[in-house]
């Protein structure tokens, strides 16, 4: 049997070293985005542009294989049950050879096992739930930071501000949102600071119960772990409270990045904080300086978000990974993927762990595995009403600051 | 000899279902036989409810709610509830015929870098050498339908005395708090971020000869199109003896079926339990195959989807509306492609609902017994003596004043 | 944990003689050959508040079952779980802080008028023609979308009163032709189950609509700023304890109760448009022809009204107190083609609890589910449940108000002919 399959695979391996360029023409590679509510559409629209413009840079640039990409776009909805459907469709019907993007965390949670038992390589590029990648699934990257190490940056961030006794965490009850929480406040805790959860639907909008409630916990410190709309609503309605970010620290969703929206929905947010990944435009490499002008450009925006930086590259890595393997086979190209350097927008990416190594010969936990180890995280506060977030302050960690934050209960 | 075109047609159409797997090669094999899998599982719920509301005039707004505690029911037990050969010391067990029956203790949503469930926490521990067997998905899907009939039964008690809007109220209610419940008791179903079931053969299942795999979509394909057709045996047989008449009674006047001796609370409570069951049943057996379950199914569009299959199929003929029900979801999804009309691009994944919707209408206002049970009826009526047709024109026309009999006699 | 223990020991006791009251009651009354439609209620009153000795005292007095004791009943009933509560959580801040109390209720209470007055249009639609309208909900998202559709993309930087008048007038119309085309065939007995078809229809009106502006409009969330922006503003000026305080946003009553400008522009937006439909409908002809049509159809008729044209209006004006609610209401929160469904649901367990067909009852109603909710957010302990909650507090409400007494507060039995029969 085990001599069989041997010949088997050599044979199939001949074939392919003699057929290397025998792909079906256009490759295509799915890209997973929320473009409907309850998911993030600001977050999923960003995305979908990126991973479109990273399909046009490739192909511009010959393509891999000889072959043109195509880069199918799949809404989540951020659904967790519509993720899987639209994992199958994309495998099953549409025939991707890898699959990236992914914004919300339940998407991945429950989308990675379809993908990964059909043997399909995924790049998550938003989805921070460590689980992702804690399972150690053979066909499961991601380049996004985990969820663990960015509620790390939250909670040390919130452990410099001074006279912090006590925090409320605001946050929405999905794969994302309850680990972080779990994870900033058991950070918190190690610094002495209490803290009180409270978890919403991220469909919410009516918040004005619960910032009485938080109101009525007294807090010095707010800070919320949602995404999307409910972002947007419950920072709105808490300022109009009088708990918002002119009167006390407060670090808002990751998506009040998208500038002009947040200051129309939150005329009164400046002073907020919010959580950013990837280094500041100024320091951008050659690679990310071109895709945010040509995003910018295409979206009419003024700044590029992280995650359409995280789409991007997803997109292109997988990419590189076919052109490496030399087909479109998923093995192939996870071995790929495993000895892979690619220079991104976002830096050099590559998955020091995974088959060849596993996290634990260096002590590390089982979430490091298939994880791009290097993004970088910081906090920006915006200090003045209408500013964007590129010009907005970076205020930690102190390897990137560029000024001192301001804090309004002084 | 016009009379058996319906059941020549029935039995073709059956015919073609039953072989349609066998035969078909299509590159889009997966895609095709997921649809069809899932007008199933709305020909279910489409047939039980005309049951419930067409046939008993019960009219329910909370067969979701059936549905999904059908769904969880399966997927909880599966999800706590397993057998091992040695104690684990942490969590609640109990001695089983020589086993342990180990229930694990919920720790709802939760990532690899926090503190894991008791069994995951004893698997560790024994590293790999004790073996934990999970329990039957058949006796989850069993224990499901068991659920499902017993809260139809609870439900038919409730609502003895409530009748039209107030019954529709109340129904919706039960699964607006069922599904407020499910989403806000994340420690133990995990609300939004979903619970993950397993496949429907988890180890994969020999089938003529062939042995597939669990992502096969033969088998649950044959399971689930076995499912529909037991129910509508089940609901043919009891339309067709003395429950189907009292049944009618119920509908056409609950006082009258009364004072002529037929125990109305008994066969409300009795229509109620079966229909539920069944819509219990298609829940859990869907859980299985999707494989994740959200209280998203619970959202009141999912409900009126199945309203709107069963209406335009023929609200008061279960086979009809189960037709109607695999038609409209085949439709639905061949209306998915955009296309061009005059420069303009109609994205075709919305607009495809507002044209259901729309029919839904027309259906409901010109064709009263839905589009397919009619077409039933009209060959059914060939050959009936001409006097028993001359006589049901004259009840069609009816006097003034007095009740108009407009739907077909079957 | 003693909480839970005294806590939901007390509950228990109260459920348990409440159904024992239920039962035993309406036995009673129907043995004794009295009107049982208030008995189940009275019963289950008497047994949660009272026990045993609540059950014995009615079950000799059969009093007759007036609106007046059911109503001492169940004030009694609530106080007991409210007191047992604070005996069994001391410390929640419910219980302890006087401030988050009074901020809770008139939150509470800001929202159950909104909610109150949009419901007042579903019962306006059920006492006219008989239906309860599942495109409510719908009508409320049309609302907010016209007026972002009016005021951000038509006419950018158009005052905000033109928005919402117009999105009136367009949920106005579409109200109007939807009756003409659908609903009309249910008014001469030429359908079978009129009740059920008018769900029906109304619910594929809903579907459509949703999809329709999601078509058109797209998935992504809009947003319309705030229309009123307060001066700054402090009284009496020097104070220690200052009684209104305001900024851009929001305003502070006695520096405890906070209400931002969206919600309270609406809500008194809200009480003006009561009192002028108040006077239409006592003051004018059009009015008091509806009022007559809601009471006897037939008769209605005869003194010479068309019950047909009363109906469009019914249903075109329903749609409209909709639309506006959700015109006031779209400067408060982003808004979806979905967002309907939560006020929908809301509107339904507001007027079965104020009765069906009944205009005060779905005021007061209103402001009850406003404050059930308020209470249900504000008094959970656990913080973590409490927000997840919000949908279900109103849905327990709706449930138990069908089964102890259908009509609700203000019901009449039969509303509007035979429909909504019992």
């Amino acid at each position: 049997m085990t001599t069989f399959r041997l010949l088997a695979a050599t044979a199939a391996g001949a074939l392919l070293a003699t057929g290397a360029y025998a792909v079906d023409c256009p490759i295509k590679i799915g890209g997973i985005a929320p473009l409907s509510a309850p998911g993030t559409v600001v977050g999923g629209e960003a995305m979908r542009e990126a991973m479109l413009i990273a399909e046009e840079d490739i192909n511009a640039a010959g393509g891999v294989l000889g072959c043109d990409i195509k880069v199918v776009i799949g809404d989540s909805e951020g659904l967790p049950e519509k993720a899987t459907a639209i994992m199958e469709k994309l495998i099953a019907q549409d025939g991707v050879a890898a699959v990236g993007g992914g914004y919300h965390s339940s998407v991945g949670v429950a989308s990675k096992d379809v993908a990964d038992a059909r043997g399909v390589p995924v790049v998550f590029a938003e989805t921070w739930n460590d689980t992702i990648t804690g399972d150690k699934q053979k066909y499961i990257f991601r380049i996004a930071p985990l969820s663990s190490w960015a509620s790390a940056t939250i909670w040390q961030f919130a452990l410099t501000v001074p006279d912090v006794k006590k925090v409320a965490i605001l946050t929405e009850n999905t794969d994302y949102g309850i680990p972080a929480s779990q994870e900033t406040a058991r950070g918190l805790e190690t610094g002495g600071v209490e803290s009180v959860t409270f978890s919403v639907d991220i469909g919410t909008q009516d918040y004005a119960g619960i910032v009485q409630r938080i109101k009525a916990e007294n807090p010095d410190m707010i800070i919320t772990l949602v995404t999307g709309e409910a972002a947007y609503n419950f920072t709105q309605q808490a300022a109009d409270a009088g708990i918002g970010p002119l009167d006390m620290p407060f670090v808002t969703g990751q998506d009040a990045l998208e500038s002009g929206a947040y200051w129309q929905n939150v005329p009164d947010g400046q002073y907020a904080f919010v959580q950013r990944i990837g280094v500041p435009e100024t320091q951008f490499s050659d690679k990310g300086r071109a895709f945010a002008a040509k995003y910018k450009e295409r979206m009419g925006k003024s700044d590029v978000e992280s995650y359409a930086m995280e789409a991007y590259d997803s997109i292109a890595v997988i990419a590189q990974a076919i052109g490496e393997a030399g087909s479109t086979d998923g093995d192939a190209i996870v071995a790929a993927l495993e000895g892979i350097v690619h220079e991104g927008t976002l830096g050099r990416i590559y998955f020091p762990y995974g088959t060849q190594k596993d996290p634990s010969e260096d002590g590390k936990g089982d979430e490091w595995w298939h994880q791009w180890p290097d993004p970088a995280l910081t906090m920006i506060q915006y200090q003045d009403e209408g500013q964007d977030s590129t010009s907005a302050a970076i205020v930690y960690p102190d390897a990137y600051k560029t000024t001192e934050p301001v804090f309004v209960h002084q | 000899m016009k009379r058996q075109i319906p059941n020549i047609a029935g039995a073709a159409f059956l015919l073609l279902l039953a072989v349609f797997p066998l035969t078909y090669g299509g590159a889009d094999y997966d895609y095709v036989m997921h649809i069809l899998i899932t007008g199933f599982f709305y020909a279910i719920l489409a047939a039980s409810w005309s049951m419930l509301s067409g046939y008993a005039g019960q009219f329910s707004f909370g067969h979701m709610g059936f549905m999904a505690i059908g769904a969880y029911s399966a997927g909880l037990f599966r999800h706590y509830i397993y057998l091992s050969p040695e104690p684990t010391g942490l969590c609640a067990e109990t001695q089983f015929f020589g086993q342990w029956l180990v229930v694990v203790n919920p720790i709802g949503v939760t990532s690899t870098t926090l503190t894991q469930d008791c069994l995951r926490q004893a698997m560790d521990a024994w590293a790999g050498s004790v073996e934990v067997t999970a329990m039957p998905v058949l006796l989850g899907v069993v224990l499901g339908t068991l659920m499902g009939a017993l809260a139809g039964f609870l439900v038919g008690m409730l609502v003895l005395r409530l009748r039209a809007a107030y019954l529709a109220l109340f129904t919706l209610g039960f699964s607006e708090i069922l599904k407020a419940t499910i989403s806000a008791e994340i420690d133990i179903t995990r609300g939004q971020a979903g619970l993950e079931l397993p496949a429907l053969y988890p180890s994969g299942i020999t089938l003529f000869g062939r042995f597939y795999e669990p992502t096969d979509k033969l088998p649950p394909y044959y399971t689930m199109l076995g499912l529909l057709l037991i129910c509508l045996i089940i609901l043919g047989w009891l339309a067709h003896s003395r429950f189907g008449l009292f049944v009618r009674a119920l509908r056409e006047d609950q006082d009258a079926a009364a004072a002529l001796g037929v125990n109305t609370t008994k066969y409300k409570v009795l229509v109620f339990s079966v229909t539920c069951s069944m819509a219990a049943a298609a829940g859990a057996v869907q859980g299985h195959y999707v494989q994740i379950i959200t209280p998203n199914m619970l959202f009141l569009l999912q409900m009126s989807l199945v309203v709107a299959m069963a209406v335009i199929g023929g609200i008061e003929n279960f086979v009809a509306a189960a037709i109607g029900a695999i038609i409209l979801q085949v439709l639905l999804e061949m209306l998915r492609n955009s296309f061009v009309i005059g420069g303009v691009e109609v994205d075709m994944t919305i607009w495809r609902l507002v044209f259901f919707g729309i029919l839904l209408m027309i259906t409901l206002r010109f064709f009263r017994n839905g589009l397919i049970a009619p077409m039933i009826a009209y060959f059914r009526r060939q050959g009936v003596a001409e006097e028993t047709v001359a006589k049901r024109a004259s009840t069609v026309t009816g006097p003034e004043g007095g009740p108009h009999r407009t739907e077909a006699p079957d | 944990m003693e909480f839970p223990v005294l806590f939901w020991g007390v509950l228990g006791w109260m459920i348990f003689w409440g159904v024992s009251g239920s039962i035993l009651i309406r036995r009673r009354y129907l043995a004794r050959d009295l009107d049982t439609s208030n008995a189940t209620f009275i019963g289950t009153m008497a047994g949660a508040a009272l026990g045993p000795v609540g059950i014995a005292a009615v079950w000799a007095g059969t009093p007759r079952a007036s609106g007046y004791l059911s109503t001492a009943l169940a004030l009694l009933a609530v106080l007991i779980i409210a007191v047992t509560f604070s005996f069994a959580d001391p410390d929640n801040i419910c219980v302890t802080s006087g401030g988050f109390v009074a901020s809770q209720v008139v939150n509470g209470l800001i929202i159950g008028i909104i909610y109150g007055f949009m419901a007042l249009g579903l019962s306006l639609i059920f006492s006219i023609l008989g239906v309860v309208s599942f495109a409510h909900g719908e009508f409320y998202m049309i609302g907010g979308m016209l007026v972002y559709w009016i005021t951000e993309v038509l006419m950018p930087g158009v005052n905000p009163l033109i928005g919402v008048l117009g999105a009136c007038a367009v949920a106005f119309v579409i109200g109007a032709v939807f009756e003409r085309l659908m609903l009309t065939p249910m008014y001469h007995g030429k359908i079978d189950r009129p009740v059920e078809y008018g769900i029906l229809v109304t619910f594929g009106l809903a579907f459509t609509l949703q999809y329709f502006v999601q078509a058109v409009a797209g998935a992504s969330p809009v947003k319309v700023q705030r229309y009123v922006e307060f001066p700054r503003f402090r009284f009496p000026a020097e104070a220690d304890l200052v009684w209104i305080k305001t900024s851009r946003g929001s305003m502070t009553l006695f520096e405890q109760v906070t209400i931002s400008s969206p919600r309270l522009s609406a809500a008194v937006t809200c009480i003006l448009v009561l009192l002028a439909l108040l006077y239409f409908m006592h003051r004018t002809w059009t009015g008091k022809a509806l009022r007559a049509v809601s009471q006897d159809r037939e008769a209605a008729a005869i003194a010479g009204i068309s019950p047909d044209r009363m109906n469009m209006l019914a249903f075109a004006l329903g749609g409209m107190i909709a639309a506006l609610a959700g015109a006031l209401l779209v400067q408060a929160f982003s808004w979806l083609p979905q967002v309907g469904a939560i006020p929908a649901m809301r509107s339904f367990v507001i007027v079965v609890l104020g009765g069906l067909g009944s205009l005060p009852g779905a005021f007061v109603g209103g402001i009850m589910v406003g404050l059930v909710e308020a209470a249900g957010t504000g008094c959970i302990p656990d913080a973590q449940k409490a927000a997840s909650y919000i949908p279900a507090y109103g849905m327990i409400v709706l449930t138990l108000t069908l089964l102890l007494r259908p009509t609700g507060m203000f019901g009449r039995r039969f509303a509007s002919g035979s429909h909504g029969q019992l």
